[in-house]
């Protein structure tokens, strides 16, 4: 059981971990956020990005719809690690958090990021 | 004519007011030492009604819980196991974003502050007054890329019987919408039905108009002043819409049609644009 302050402080203690935010996907606020420098644009790109994902492997997938359980890019600069969750008020919420190229274990991330999504939100 | 929420609400904020705000009929504010903690909109769907949707409580959970609270209804919750901390937080800060979008744009209605009242659910959020006016403005924004025109937002939904392509990719907000539209009720409604926030429905439902999913209104016939009826015209005359022959008619008429001021033709140039944009 968790607050969202401290959803953020568990993500930024995921190792390499350089950035964390909470985005409301709908509407596409930073709900909360540490260590990003531009989070109202952070927010609106990592949405875009997912909703573009989502509607592409829907297309895709031969039945059609998709569940996506994580998303994870590596680029030139590290990793970006998206996940959805589902809440039981409003449309789902983004975690989204940036990782160190040479610091980063991309496996315990994922995991941790998982718990971290599970202890915010009972479902 | 009282000053206008915006305004009102800054001055509470710059004196470090703890209070509530009333918006006559149409909503409250909820101040805590000069910062709001909790907004409600008549339109939107309440934290009440969102944690009953949610199905983790029942209607009439919720009454017995606001009845036996003192400014601590949230920790009881808590404390019951109805939800967790950050859910609370998530609910509220959800609420609050989404009442605000639709109350402080609202004009004319009666304000009055009293000092000292608190939600029953208690303090769970802050939202410092300029950023959640910024906010306000930046999900104007958003709603209008996704759909530059407000003709749907407050006409019931219709799905259109039949799509134009072989197949679409709708979200689940989008689905969930498409299934709860029964030809009456407009956005606001539906969101309540469906316990989603007013603004993403509103913003699933442009969406599906920009997808081309959604029955648009017949236009109001518009009452156009009829051209000077010509007494020496012996060829039929020409309509309205079809416009002039080069070098025929009034000199000061042209053959692009009349400017006017209208916010639909201003969205028609608009989207214009916004596809010519796209091409290149």
């Amino acid at each position: 059981m968790i607050t969202i302050e401290d959803c953020l402080f568990e993500a930024m203690s995921i190792p390499g971990a350089l950035g964390a935010i909470l985005v409301d996907h709908a509407s596409e606020t930073a709900v909360a956020t540490r260590g990003m420098s531009d989070p109202e644009r952070s927010a609106s790109g990592l949405s875009e990005a997912f909703r573009a994902i989502q509607t592409g492997l829907a297309l895709s997938s031969p039945t059609g719809t998709v569940r996506i359980d994580d998303v994870i890019v590596t680029t030139d600069q590290g990793y970006q690690l998206i996940r959805p969750m589902d809440t039981p008020f409003d449309g789902p919420l983004l975690i989204c958090v940036q990782l160190d190229l040479n610091r980063a274990n991309l496996g315990l991330a994922r995991h941790r990021l998982q718990s971290i999504s599970r202890q915010l939100i009972a479902s | 004519m009282g000053d206008s929420i915006e305004a009102t609400l800054t001055s509470l904020a710059d004196g470090g007011a703890t209070g509530a705000l009333r918006a006559g009929r149409a909503g409250t504010i909820y101040l805590h030492e000069g910062r709001v903690c909790l907004v409600e909109c008549q339109g939107t769907p309440s934290v009440e009604e969102l944690l009953t949707t949610s199905g983790r409580i029942s209607a009439n959970g919720v009454r017995t819980t606001r009845q036996a609270a003192a400014g601590d209804g949230g920790d009881m919750l808590v404390r019951r196991g109805v939800l967790t901390r950050g859910e609370l937080q998530l609910c509220v800060l959800g609420a609050t974003l989404d009442a605000s979008f639709f109350l402080f744009g609202m004009a004319g209605p009666k304000l009055r502050f009293k000092d000292g009242d608190r939600h029953w659910l208690g303090t769970y959020w802050y939202f410092d007054v300029p950023a959640l006016l910024l906010e306000c403005r930046r999900r104007r924004a958003r709603l209008d890329r996704a759909w530059p025109s407000a003709e749907l937002d407050g006409k019931p939904v219709r799905p259109v019987r039949r799509i134009g392509s072989k197949h679409v990719v709708v979200s689940s907000a989008q689905w969930e919408i498409l299934l709860a539209a029964d030809g009456e009720s407009t956005p606001a409604e539906l969101a309540k039905k469906i316990g989603l926030s007013a603004y993403a429905t509103l913003v699933a439902v442009r969406e599906l108009a920009a997808a081309d999913l959604l029955v648009r209104p017949e236009p109001e016939p518009k009452p156009e002043p009829k051209p000077e009826p010509q007494p020496d015209a012996v060829l039929p005359r020409r309509t309205d819409r079809s416009g002039l022959r080069p070098g025929l008619g009034a000199p000061s008429h042209t053959i692009t049609p009349q400017t006017t001021g209208d916010p639909t033709d201003v969205n028609l140039l608009i989207r214009l644009r916004d596809a010519l944009e796209a091409l290149q």
